[in-house]
């Protein structure tokens, strides 16, 4: 039963997901309106408790065991209830009951995801040019036919891209859009027949609760 | 220590620090370079140029601060050619996280619009001549949900205004009024778009995506399920290029500026992985 | 040089510089700086959830307009916090199942759609495609070059025989179009990589240290 009637419910879902594809009768089509809008929209939102309870459980386990690192812990937990009441209170657009202005000092929402969200998401990723440089540096060597063929693919369509391959010769951009046109597309293709495929029978077996993973451990 | 060694051996560090000044250098000094506009962005700019003045551009802002260097400038490029051209736009995220650079980029470009606007019909009014739909989860609900009716997935729009009460939402009422959809994202938002809203729907989709997914999307370019691409920041100073070339709009082209920085940090990245395996050559040869 | 006035700026400025300091090693800045990006981001996604969607799509319908419907969504969706009880645990495979079996089920006749019929449709040598290319007659050359290159990376992937004879050389044909792929593939992942460096230093250089207009 505990495991039963959650994969009974994935193979209704799952007929009634495919069935507005093919159907076109109002009837069906207001039905997936409705559980689209009415179930599923909730239903994500809901989801979230997933996600923000096992990040909270993490860090409370980390302060109450006094973890490696277990101080930073108390940093984000601040850090996200502060965030949240700010959000929550104080409204989207910063028109809330919660005042998010000190005279010309303001913290809203709004403000606070353009100046610390913004800086520190777009750093991190930042970082990893400096990284990509030391690893291919470090490891990208023309050891056999094809990887000879991917080096020069790649320098050819990293200078074909820029003003510079222009500079070079005209043809140089004109052939590195062509490497990106076809042979790229020809590569890319048959790989993507094969996730495409593969996607496809994982979505099968799901639905046929042959692929039951998602129910998770336990009884 | 041998040459060869010193070749194989650089340590991680001085590469971080030369990276880091080829990147600088050219950002401070500035030298204007015109790039030559490729088919995929040509494609994306006249399949805006040529949208009818009764249907709308619909934008998918989905780009967060992880990739805001290489998107925010196609989306800023792409509002400015379209205000331009007094085309309607809806603006919505599929995520969360991008609804506050989306906000960001509509105010900044409405902004420009309406210090210079004198009349009326110069300005870009909200609610008139564009709406920011917000966003709604998961993304299959909106997605789908529009090809019926646009108000009755997003009953009210970012602001919190009733979307049956806007004038543009009274013109706009599902994707038979929408010309085009961008996707201007960094994941697989523009396939989803593709796979239920033009398989359902026959909705246009083009798309502005981030370099590192430009190979896995060229094959839906060549079906022709992609009505145009950019790519990356190179094909955000192509689009930058056009507007400026075609609709004579002067404004500040953050794309362009970067490509004499990107020029050399590629060419130093090309050094680097020659000298490492010219090492490995001749260490092999030695062996 | 003409520094930022605006303190929002400099706590941009010095998180961002928090965050760069790993590249010397791992240290208290960074971290710091790590444990505040996730604190606020999720900050961030509560507020939406909350202003965005339960408010105007489930508690202002149910409790304001009396619309009693969607108890049922409330009660399905409250079952996600049997996650947390380990007794009632598995009442969380309810909503989990639904959601995935409809995701799952939507998804494989969209799948089938876009990513198998219309990718074949591009690939066949047809007129249609050979005009496509606005090439003239290399058209039906690059059209031909693209179908062979399908096919033999499709053979490569191809492991329930082994790679002899025939096979062997159109796998070893399907080799090279795979590494071109990914070599053009790196090439592009370089430029988004980079374009995020320069992003942040257009920032540094510019609002904050003013060197930059």
């Amino acid at each position: 039963m505990q495991r039963t009637f959650p994969l009974i419910l994935c193979f209704i879902f799952g007929i009634l997901g495919i069935i507005p594809f093919i159907v076109p009768h109002p009837v069906v089509q207001h039905t997936d309106e409705f559980l689209r809008n009415d179930l599923l929209r909730i239903l994500a939102a809901f989801a979230l408790v997933l996600g923000l309870g096992s990040l909270l459980r993490v860090h409370f386990d980390k302060i109450q065991h006094r973890r490696e690192n277990w101080q930073y812990s108390w940093v984000l937990l601040i850090t996200f209830f502060l965030t949240s009441i700010i959000g929550l209170f104080g409204g989207v657009a910063g028109t809330g009951p919660l005042p998010t202005r000190i005279g010309n000092f303001s913290f809203d929402i709004q403000t606070i995801y353009l100046n610390v969200e913004v800086p520190l998401g777009a750093t991190m990723f930042a970082l990893l040019s400096f990284f990509m440089a030391s690893a291919a540096y470090r490891s990208f060597r023309a050891r056999s036919t094809e990887a000879t063929l991917l080096l020069l693919a790649a320098f050819i369509v990293m200078i074909g891209i820029l003003p510079l391959g222009n500079q070079i010769s005209p043809h140089l951009p004109s052939f590195a859009q062509w490497i990106m046109d076809v042979p790229n597309v020809a590569g890319k293709r048959g790989i993507a027949f094969g996730i495409a495929l593969g996607s496809l029978a994982t979505a099968l077996k799901i639905l046929l609760g042959i692929e039951r993973s998602w129910l998770g451990g336990g009884e | 220590m041998k040459i060869v060694d010193l070749m194989l051996k650089i340590d991680r560090r001085i590469i971080y620090l030369i990276l880091a000044i080829v990147v600088i250098l050219p950002l401070i000094i500035p030298s204007a370079q015109h790039v030559r506009v490729m088919a995929p962005v040509q494609k994306l700019y006249t399949a805006v140029d040529t949208i009818h003045p009764d249907k709308a551009l619909m934008i998918d802002f989905d780009y967060d601060p992880q990739t805001q260097p290489e998107l925010e400038p196609m989306a800023l490029a792409i509002l400015r050619h379209a205000f331009k051209k007094k085309i309607k736009i809806l603006g919505l995220s599929l995520y969360v996280q991008p609804l506050g650079l989306a906000k960001a980029a509509l105010d900044q470009v409405t902004g420009e619009i309406n210090a210079l606007a004198k009349t009326n019909s110069d300005s870009v009014i909200y609610g008139r001549d564009y709406v920011f739909l917000g966003w709604q989860p998961p993304p299959i609900v909106p997605i789908l949900g529009m090809g019926e009716s646009i108000t009755n997935v997003y009953k009210k729009d970012f602001y919190g205004n009733q979307t049956d009460t806007l004038p543009l939402m009274k013109q706009i009422k599902n994707y038979n009024n929408v010309e085009l959809l961008i996707s201007i994202s960094s994941g697989d938002p523009p396939l989803w778009w593709v796979s239920y809203a033009q398989n359902r729907f026959g909705l246009r989709v083009g798309v502005g995506c981030t370099a590192v997914s430009a190979s896995d999307y060229y094959p839906y370019l060549q079906t022709g399920q992609f009505s145009g691409l950019m790519v990356g920041m190179k094909g955000a100073a192509e689009y930058e290029e056009l507007v400026e070339k075609d609709l004579n709009i002067h404004k500040r082209r953050k794309a362009s500026e970067a490509l004499p920085s990107l020029t050399y940090a590629h060419l130093v990245m090309i050094v680097f992985i020659i000298i490492g395996n010219i090492g490995y050559f001749i260490k092999r040869r030695q062996k | 040089m003409n520094f930022s006035l605006d303190p929002w700026v400099w706590i941009s400025a010095l998180l961002s510089l928090a965050i760069f300091s790993f590249l010397y090693k791992d240290n208290p800045f960074y971290k710091f700086a790590e444990h505040i990006f996730v604190g606020a981001a999720n900050g961030y996604a509560v507020t939406f959830y909350w202003h965005n969607i339960l408010v105007p799509s489930l508690f202002d319908p149910l409790f304001r307009q009396g619309k009693l419907l969607y108890i049922i969504s409330l009660i399905i969706g409250v079952l996600y916090f049997t996650r947390f009880i380990p007794k009632i645990s598995w009442l969380v495979r309810i909503p989990i199942g639904i959601t995935i079996g409809y995701y799952t089920g939507a998804s494989i006749p969209a799948g089938i759609q876009a990513n198998i019929i219309k990718q074949i449709q591009g690939t066949i040598l047809t007129k249609e495609n050979f005009l496509s290319w606005h090439a003239g007659n290399m058209g039906i050359v690059w059209s031909l070059i693209l179908f062979l290159g399908v096919l033999c990376t499709l053979s490569y992937f191809y492991f329930s025989r082994e790679h002899k004879g025939v096979l062997k050389i159109t796998s070893r044909i399907g080799i090279v179009f795979i590494m071109i792929g990914f070599g053009a593939a790196f090439g592009y992942t370089v430029m988004a990589r980079v374009s995020l460096l320069i992003g942040r230093l257009q920032f540094l250089l510019g609002p904050w240290l003013g060197i930059i207009k």
